[in-house]
């Protein structure tokens, strides 16, 4: 386990800046985990951490050292790559074994590391095969496994899970989950999933255009997002936006309502508007309803037994202490105090 | 409670053997057949019938003396077996190409990883890279004729400016000079389409992997060692197979830049071949030589077609 503080962290490629003065603490064993947009920088960073690239400006420090300079096999730092980044001509166990076998441990050490990983990860038949005949999730556990030989005081992961299938990404989540209880180290997840930053962080870092929008729980980030990117990147389906002159609070630029905040009744009970779209989830129900003066269509979360009909006028309302109000600058404003908007 | 019946699944056609490679499903081998006629008639025209001819002549007497060639069994292969001059043709062709074909592996490879690296300019000399390779063949070797000329060429200049040497060298009038020119000129003809290979090779490659063994510790020589020739090997052994049959092929270049010489320490069996046919006229010697110089780039040949073959 170990700590970890970036302190202005700035990265340019070239002439384009990438990061800008980045600062964030991360504690002993805590699972934090980077999400944002594609391009936002949170793979960067996560390189800049490993020390696969080299921090321009601002201070890197693992358990109080600045390792600007140290190399990435000196940082104590093991990465799972988005790739997997296996070893084709190696078998499991020689990949796995890779790092202690650089390292000149013994290979009696190497053989009990390699062991001890492979069975916490399942992986003792597959010790002599090479990756090319492993399934997508088994290449996976491999990768997870080479990492914890290494015995590492922070683990990264650079969006493990993307290249699964959806359901072997729910059964992968949930492995990772149970190894973060299992071995408590310092672990810094990058993804652009949020259901997979929801359920496994922490603490979230939300980062865009090469920035730190917001780092707190998940449920904090999904109560009080600090502005209208966090809000709208939080959540899902996302946050729905109103202008707040539709919804009676012209001091607002926009009301931002999550999707089971919206509540849908018969004409002449808030905005007027017509279901465009209806989901059905099952234990839940997606209306998609467009408002004049909306730009985009409003969904609505409803009980899975609801009936909706495509075409069907309704009228939306929200409450004041489940919405949320966002400045012109989209950063976000203290809560008014009326007690229910409507239009 | 009811089961259907199980349906037939329908037949599917006959496969034939070749399916297995993506060939022709059976009665369509007819077709296959007609569509190969014109590649074969020219291949037999072209190759093959002037291939058989050379081989029979290689079982004649057939020289100034005699007009029309006589059949004299083995007998020109028992000369070739006595001939130090032929059997040293042997030896000189074998040194060449194992020279040229280590040295353009070895530098096309490195000059692969340093084109492979991100600098600024690399674009343009990716593009300078394939020079030696627009250029003539005979046009490359007058100009290394010229930097190795003993009188006026520019390596004794530079070598007599840095004070390496203090007298002008005649590189190209010593049996050990003259064979660094040939090998040298074919090296710098050579690397640049062994380069791409190479290079195409090095960017197939997954480059997290490199990160990964970077993350594990690896130093430049173990990625090099444990990542990199692993990758490249099935392009190594196709580059080194080409190469061996390019080099044992060697004609122009040697012949343009020492012409065999000097007292025969460049004479592969190009030369040697040529020499025989061309100036003393004893074709059924020339065509024996031949026979045997084939035969040396069999094993390569065979080695090359059964790689591809497994891939296809």
């Amino acid at each position: 386990m170990a700590t970890l503080q970036l302190s202005g962290v700035c990265k340019s490629f070239g002439t384009t800046p990438v990061l800008h003065d980045i600062d964030l603490d991360i504690g002993e064993g805590e699972f934090v985990v980077f999400v944002g947009p594609s391009g936002c920088g949170k793979s960067t960073l996560l390189r800049l951490i490993c020390g696969l690239d080299t921090i321009d400006s601002g201070t890197l420090t693992i358990d109080g050292e600045i390792v600007n300079d140290v190399p990435p096999a000196k940082r104590g730092i093991a990465m799972v790559f988005q790739s997997y980044a296996l070893y084709p001509h190696m078998s499991v166990a020689s990949n796995m074994g890779y790092a202690l076998r650089l390292a000149g441990t013994p290979k009696a050490e190497i053989e009990r590391r390699v062991e001890a990983a492979a069975n916490v990860l399942r992986l003792g038949p597959l010790l002599k095969r090479k990756p090319r005949q492993l399934s997508g999730g088994q290449r996976q556990r491999v990768a997870i496994g080479r990492a914890i030989v290494r015995e590492p005081n922070v683990f990264l992961f650079d969006e493990p899970l993307s290249n699964l299938d959806a359901a072997l990404r729910v059964d992968m989540r949930a492995e990772i989950a149970a190894l973060k209880q299992r071995l408590g180290t310092t672990m810094i997840y990058v993804t652009h999933d949020q259901i997979e930053a929801m359920t496994l962080a922490d603490r979230i870092v939300v980062m865009n255009a090469g920035r730190i929008e917001q780092v707190g729980s998940p449920l904090e980030l999904y109560r009080r997002p600090a502005n209208r990117v966090v809000a709208r990147f939080i959540g899902s389906p996302r946050m729905n936006l109103l202008p707040g002159a539709l919804v009676g609070d012209p001091a607002a630029a926009e009301i931002g309502v999550r999707p089971e905040h919206v509540r849908l009744a018969g004409v002449g009970h808030g905005l007027a508007g017509t279901v465009r779209m209806v989901e059905h989830l099952g234990s839940d129900l997606f209306a998609h309803v467009e408002i004049a003066g909306v730009e985009e269509r409003v969904v609505a979360r409803l009980d899975g037994g609801r009936e909706v009909h495509v075409g069907e006028a309704v009228s939306i309302s929200v409450d004041a202490d489940t919405s949320h109000r966002f400045d012109a600058q989209g950063k976000r404003m203290a809560p008014a105090h009326n007690d229910r908007r409507t239009a | 409670m009811s089961v259907a019946p199980a349906r037939a699944l329908p037949s599917s056609p006959p496969v034939s053997r070749l399916a297995a490679r993506g060939g022709l499903k059976a009665g369509e081998r007819r077709v296959g057949w007609i569509f190969m006629v014109p590649a074969l008639v020219a291949f037999t025209a072209v190759i093959l019938w002037p291939f058989i001819s050379a081989l029979g002549l290689a079982f004649t007497r057939y020289d100034l003396r005699t007009p029309e060639p006589i059949f004299i069994g083995l007998a020109n292969f028992r000369a070739i077996l006595a001939s130090p001059q032929i059997l040293g043709s042997f030896v000189t062709t074998f040194v060449f190409v194992t020279l040229a074909t280590v040295f353009t592996v070895a530098v096309a490879l490195a000059w692969a990883l340093i084109l492979n690296q991100s600098f600024r300019g690399r674009a343009l000399l990716r593009t300078a890279t394939l020079i030696p390779w627009v250029l003539p063949a005979t046009v490359a070797a007058f100009v290394w004729a010229w930097i190795f000329n003993s009188r006026f060429g520019v390596l004794n200049a530079a070598l007599l400016s840095m004070g390496i040497i203090d007298l002008p060298q005649a590189w190209l009038s010593t049996s050990a000079g003259a064979m660094t020119a040939v090998v040298i000129t074919k090296v710098w003809i050579s690397v640049p389409v062994t380069t791409t290979f190479f290079l195409a090779g090095l960017q197939s490659m997954d480059r997290e992997q490199i990160d990964a063994a970077r993350v594990d510790g690896a130093s430049d020589w173990h990625v090099l060692r444990d990542h990199i020739m692993p990758h490249l090997r099935p392009v190594l052994l196709v580059v080194l197979v080409l190469a061996v049959i390019g080099n044992l092929q060697q004609f122009d270049k040697i012949f343009a830049l020492t012409g065999g010489g000097p007292v025969r320490a460049t004479t592969v069996l190009s030369i040697e071949v040529y020499r025989l046919a061309f100036d003393s006229w004893d074709i059924g010697m020339a065509a024996a030589v031949g026979l045997l110089w084939v035969a040396t780039i069999v094993p390569p040949a065979f080695l090359y077609l059964r790689h591809l073959l497994k891939d296809a």
